[in-house]
Order: C-alpha cells, then structure tokens, then sequence
C-alpha cells in the first residue's frame, strides 16, 4: 500500500498549514478539505471521510483555540487521533492455542485472495509450532482445490478436499472432522467466493459456519477495494459475524483505504495483510506503526501518549 | 442527489457562484459511485464550462439542469467512438484469401476475473459456431492450468450437446515463458503448410495476473504482445476495484508498443475493458467511468456473474443510469 503517499500529503497538508504566516480559520478550512481529498483518493468511504471532517473540526475548535497554545501539534494531533480509531477497533482479535483443535474460516469476495492467504496462514503457524492443514471447501470455482493442492504441496501443509463431493458443507465437515480426529491444531477452511447481492451464497457460507463451527472466522479483503468495501463488509459481518480481517496485495500500489472503511464499518482488527503472491509473503499487522506509516513521519508516535 | 436547488426555477442566467455548491454535492456523488476523484473532477469541470452563463429552462431547476448535463458528458465519455463487431472482425480475419485466426489475449491486476471472463469468451464464440483454442498463458499462479482445463471441459461439453463449436486447451504446463507458449499456440491454430487450413477460428490467450506496479512483470507484457500479436488485447478491469482502477488501466496501456516503439491500436495501448464483477457492487459502477476517462479505451464487456452467460455489451444508458441514481 502506497500508504507513505497519502501519509506524506497529510503530513504536507498540516505543515503547509502550521508554516504558513496567517494560520486562520480559512487556512485550517483549506487543510482539512485537502486532508480529506487525499483520503478520498485513497479509497476511503465518502461518508467516513465526511463525518471525519467534522469531527477533526470539532476536535480542533479553531475559533476557540487560545493565542498561546501550540496549534500545529493540536492540529496533529487531532488528525492522528481520528486516523487511528478507524483502524484501530479496539477489539482483539482470537488467539490459537496449542493442545486443541484451532479453527479458522475464510470468507470474502471473489478473487481477494483467500487460497492464497490460507496457505500463507497454514504455513506462518506450522513455523510456529502448530499442527497445521488445510480444507479446501470451494467446490465452485473451476481448479480451486487444485490450487490449494499445489500450494500445500509446495508449503509441506496436509490438505484435505474431493473432486467429486459437490456440496461444500459436506467437504468442510468431513475435512474439519479427519483432522481433529487426527490431532491437528490449526485446521484452515477455504471457501468460494461470494457476494451480498447473492443470498444462496450467504445462506451456504451460514450452512459451512454451522457444519464446521470456526473459532475464528476471518474475512479476506483486496487492499485495492474502492466504495463497495463498506456495504459488503457489513453484510459479511451480519451474517458471517467475522472476528478478523487480512488484508492482501499490499504489495500493490492501491492506498487501502476501501479496507481500512471495512475496518472502520465492522469494528474488526486487521490481523495479517498480504504482501506479494509467494508463501512467505505475510505480515503480522501493527495498528500503531500503520498509522505512522500512513502519517509518514515517525513524530507523530510520540503524540500517541498524549 | 437530494433536491437543495429545487426551488430554483426557470429562466436564470448561471454564475459560478450559482454552480459551485450544486456540482460539490454532484462531485460527491459521483465519488460515492465509485468514480476516481480526478474523473469526477473533470466531469464537473465540463460540467461547469456547459453550464457557465446558460440559461435555465422554464420550470427547471439547477440540480435538474446539472443532472441533464452530467449525464450528457457521461454518456460521451462511456460512448465508444468506434464500434466493436468482434464476431463480424473474427468473421472477415478467418475467411477469404488470407485467413488466418484471431487472437485474442486478456490481461490485468490479481484476481480480477481475467480466466473467468475468458472463459465467457469461449462461449459466447462457440454459440457463434467459431473454433476456440484457449492458450493457458498464466504459467505461475497454482491452479491456473487446471482452471482452464475444467472450463474448456465444460464448454465442450456444452457445445457438443449444442452442436456448437469446438473448443480445446492448449497448455505447456507451469513455468514456461507465457509469451512463447502464446506464440506456439498461435502457430499450432495456424497449422500453415500441414494441409487442412488452419485448425481454429480463434485464440483465446489467457495470462497471468500481475500488479501494475512490479516493472519486471509489466515489461514482459511488451514481449508478450509482439510475440503472440493478438488481434484485441482486452484489460480485466474489476468493479469493486476504487482509484487503482485509473492507474491500473494507465500502466497496462502503456506497455503494449510494437517493435517500433508505438503503442498498439492507434497510440492507446490496448482495445477494449471487460468490466468484470458488476453484480458486486450494486449502483457503484465508477470503475468503468474511471478506466476509460484515464485512457480512452472502450469498455466492450461486462461480467455480471460467475457463469458462462454472465457477459454483457457496454449498455451505456443504462451505466448512467445507474451512475445518476
Ligand atoms: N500481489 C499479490 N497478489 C496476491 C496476494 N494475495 C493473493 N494474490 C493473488 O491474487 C489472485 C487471487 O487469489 P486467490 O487466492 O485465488 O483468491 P480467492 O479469494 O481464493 O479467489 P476465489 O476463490 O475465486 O474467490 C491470485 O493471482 C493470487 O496470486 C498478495 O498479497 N499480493
Ligand atoms: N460475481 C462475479 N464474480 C466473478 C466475475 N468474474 C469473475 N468472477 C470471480 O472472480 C474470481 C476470480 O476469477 P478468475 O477468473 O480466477 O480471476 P483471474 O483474474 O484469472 O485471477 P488470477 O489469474 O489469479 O490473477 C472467481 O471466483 C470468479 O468466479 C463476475 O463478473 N462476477
Ligand atoms: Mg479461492
Ligand atoms: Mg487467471
């Protein structure tokens, strides 16, 4: 995510302002608009970047604000403050725990990058200790368990799927069932692909929450999502209750903000972003130096005490 | 757009003054359906240039006068200056003297829908009655040969019931170069010198997905086209896809010159968008606005679904219809 970007233009944005000889209410005016058109830019949903202006606004109290005090890092601060509770949902996410059977379920839109991710994850927490395997419970798409396969195969991950069983719910039970029998203790779910706007595959993404029980169900989300990201998030939320989000291709040069709309919307923590197309490329995410990323300059860390 | 200037009516000559507040709120809309801000911008400038010291009309108010604008410049912007007739081209390419099959290669961002879409392709040629060979072009992602393969499973064995078409795979497995696997291909549908004239109508290459910002993957893209010289090179666009959309269709034109250094297709780069994953996103089209305001390539399909039926001709009245709800 060209997140430095966006963070740079804030960042020019707030010092154009502070530097600037008449620091007046049109000038502050001036900065939030061009803040929130860069916000915009990057994706971010049009009404969170509204009520954002409004409440950076407020946050400030330009009219109010005493001659002496420091404006430029009020101004800062506020800005920062606003950007962090949109990614931040203070809710944490669910932790493996060894001895038991761990499981996960991925859900999202077509072609966000679930199978992918699943092996990436599969992987990330063999090398960590865990049992790890894999349940391919896409029976739709063309070549998906194939997929799966050959990324398993090539991670060292046991796998389980049917080239015959048409019915995903069965798939996922069965798979879920052989591996808690055989003492895994992290047993991932893939599942198709899927949108609001197609009740029967909601109603099936239900029916496969219900045979297999996830202790996590995490949604998949491409950072390069633009306005639908919100609609569509919630309504996985609503029905699916998600307790995680992954972001991936962020190797990509889209600025995430539709993703972090989907976080701000579901109150739900990122916990792994996607960084390239290759087993290894996860990363744990950090709310904090994200933000700072975003910001684009290693100050504003120091504001977060405040 | 909620009725602020409603009780604006007739007969006023406009000022900036008068559109300034009426095209921020249109601009806004406009972004809320998925618009990239710098088009949306441009499209309430030519707005704002239409309207500037125009006279309203009896009984209408700026909002409405805006919204007839608005969708004029949106109905020019999305019209395409040249028709495609893509069965009538592949018609007159494989027939007469100089017959020869049409190449058709598809390309774009990760999981876009690239194989998907060429698989609705496929069919929509083989009810026409024309041959199909799909090449397997992507030789990295896993799972992408296999993809195909059951699709063309499943295309021939609808065509057959139909007594439609014919379509086969053509793949050579994982790792090879793409551009060489589509130039082998083109050569195998060709079958020049073996007697029995060409094998197949058309060629439909699929490749791999790459991110627009990996120079290494975008280059090869330039070989690849010289190598397989497809007929049409149709872009993957996505409809959930927000602002990358604009920089997406950009980076692909561009790597699409010939051996001259000139961009293909009279200096745009490529021939057309498949707008993919439009029953997605509900009234938020923006993406197609967005991509052919970048390049001025023509949107010549949609994806509405996951099935082979599931693509669409541009219907521009109804994108701005939608667009203007
Ligand atoms: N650059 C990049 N590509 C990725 C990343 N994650 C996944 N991809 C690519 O995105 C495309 C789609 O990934 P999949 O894992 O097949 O997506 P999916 O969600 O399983 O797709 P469906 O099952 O069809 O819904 C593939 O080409 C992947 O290689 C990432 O972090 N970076
Ligand atoms: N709802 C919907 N889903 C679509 C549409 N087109 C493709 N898809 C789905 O999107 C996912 C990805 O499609 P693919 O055709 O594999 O995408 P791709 O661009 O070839 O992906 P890579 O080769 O991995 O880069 C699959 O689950 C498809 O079924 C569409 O028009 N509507
Ligand atoms: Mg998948
Ligand atoms: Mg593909």
């Amino acid at each position: 995510m060209v997140l430095q970007d966006l963070g740079r233009r804030i960042n020019a944005a707030v010092n154009d302002l502070t530097r600037s000889a008449t620091l007046d209410e049109k000038a502050f005016d001036g900065m939030v608009k061009e803040i929130c058109n860069a916000l915009v830019e990057a994706d971010v949903n049009v009404k969170l970047v509204m009520n954002l202006r409004t409440s950076i606004k407020r946050a400030v109290n330009f009219k109010e604000l005493a001659p002496g005090v420091n404006k430029k890092r009020i101004i800062q601060k506020a800005v920062f403050d606003h950007l962090v509770s949109l990614v931040n949902p203070h809710n944490s996410p669910y932790t493996p725990k060894k001895n038991k059977a761990n499981i996960i379920m991925f859900v999202g839109l077509q072609g966000s990058g679930k199978t992918t991710t699943c092996t990436k994850l599969a992987r990330y927490y063999q090398a960590r200790g865990f049992k790890s395997c894999l349940v391919c419970a896409d029976t739709f798409r063309a070549g998906a368990f194939d997929q799966l396969k050959q990324n398993a195969t090539k991670a060292k991950i046991p796998y389980y799927g049917s080239l015959t069983q048409t019915d995903p719910v069965v798939v996922a039970r069965e798979g879920v069932e052989k591996f808690r029998k055989e003492r895994f203790e992290i047993i991932i779910v893939d599942t198709s692909g899927r949108h609001q706007q197609e009740e029967s595959l909601f109603a099936e993404m239900v029916e496969i929450q219900q045979a297999v029980k996830p202790d996590q169900t995490i949604m998949v989300l491409d950072a390069s999502i633009g306005q639908a990201a919100e609609a569509q998030s919630l309504a996985f939320k609503s029905t699916a209750d998600f307790g995680a989000i992954v972001i991936t291709k962020t190797d990509g040069a889209a600025a995430g903000g539709g993703a972090i709309s989907a976080v701000a919307a579901t109150k739900t923590p990122i916990v792994f972003i996607g960084t390239g197309e290759h087993l290894l490329d996860l990363e744990r995410f950090q709310p904090e130096s994200f933000v700072s990323k975003l910001l684009g300059m290693g100050d504003m860390q120091g504001l977060v005490e405040h | 757009l909620t009725g602020l200037f409603r009780n604006v009516v007739g007969g006023k000559t406009l000022t900036k003054a008068d559109l300034q507040q009426p095209l921020q709120l249109m601009q806004t809309h406009l972004l809320e359906k998925n618009v990239a801000r710098e088009a949306a911008e441009r499209l309430c400038q030519s707005v704002e240039t239409d309207l500037l010291d125009h006279k309203t009309a009896g009984f209408t108010s700026i909002e409405t006068t805006i919204r007839e604008s608005m969708s004029k410049a949106l109905t020019r912007i999305l019209t395409p200056t040249s028709s495609l007739d893509l069965l009538r081209n592949v018609t007159s390419t494989t027939s007469g003297a100089n017959a020869r099959p049409y190449v058709i290669s598809i390309v774009g961002v990760n999981g876009v829908g690239k194989s998907t879409n060429l698989s609705k392709i496929a069919y929509f040629l083989l009810q026409n009655q024309f041959r199909v060979l799909v090449v397997a072009g992507d030789t990295f992602r896993s799972g992408a040969v296999e993809q195909l393969r059951v699709h063309v499973k499943n295309l021939s064995a609808l065509s057959q019931r139909e007594n439609v078409g014919k379509v086969e795979l053509f793949e050579k497995g994982y790792g090879k170069d793409a551009a060489t696997v589509a130039r082998d291909a083109v050569t195998f549908a060709t079958n020049s010198g073996h007697g029995q004239g060409m094998l197949y109508d058309v060629v439909l290459i699929d490749t791999a997905g790459r991110r627009h910002n990996d120079s290494r993957l975008m280059s090869s893209l330039t070989k690849f086209g010289q190598l397989a010289n497809p007929d049409k090179i149709f872009m993957v666009g996505e409809a959930l896809v927000g602002t990358d959309s604009v920089a997406q269709a950009r980076n692909f034109a561009k790597e699409f010159v010939d051996t001259k250094g000139k961009l293909r297709n009279n200096g745009v780069g490529m021939d057309g968008f498949i707008i993919s994953k439009c029953d997605t996103v509900g009234d938020m089209v923006g993406t197609l606005v967005s991509m052919v305001h970048a390049t001025g390539i023509p949107v010549v399909f949609l994806g509405v679904g996951q099935h082979y039926g599931d693509l669409r001709g541009l219907n521009v009245g109804w994108a701005v219809e939608r667009l203007m709800r």
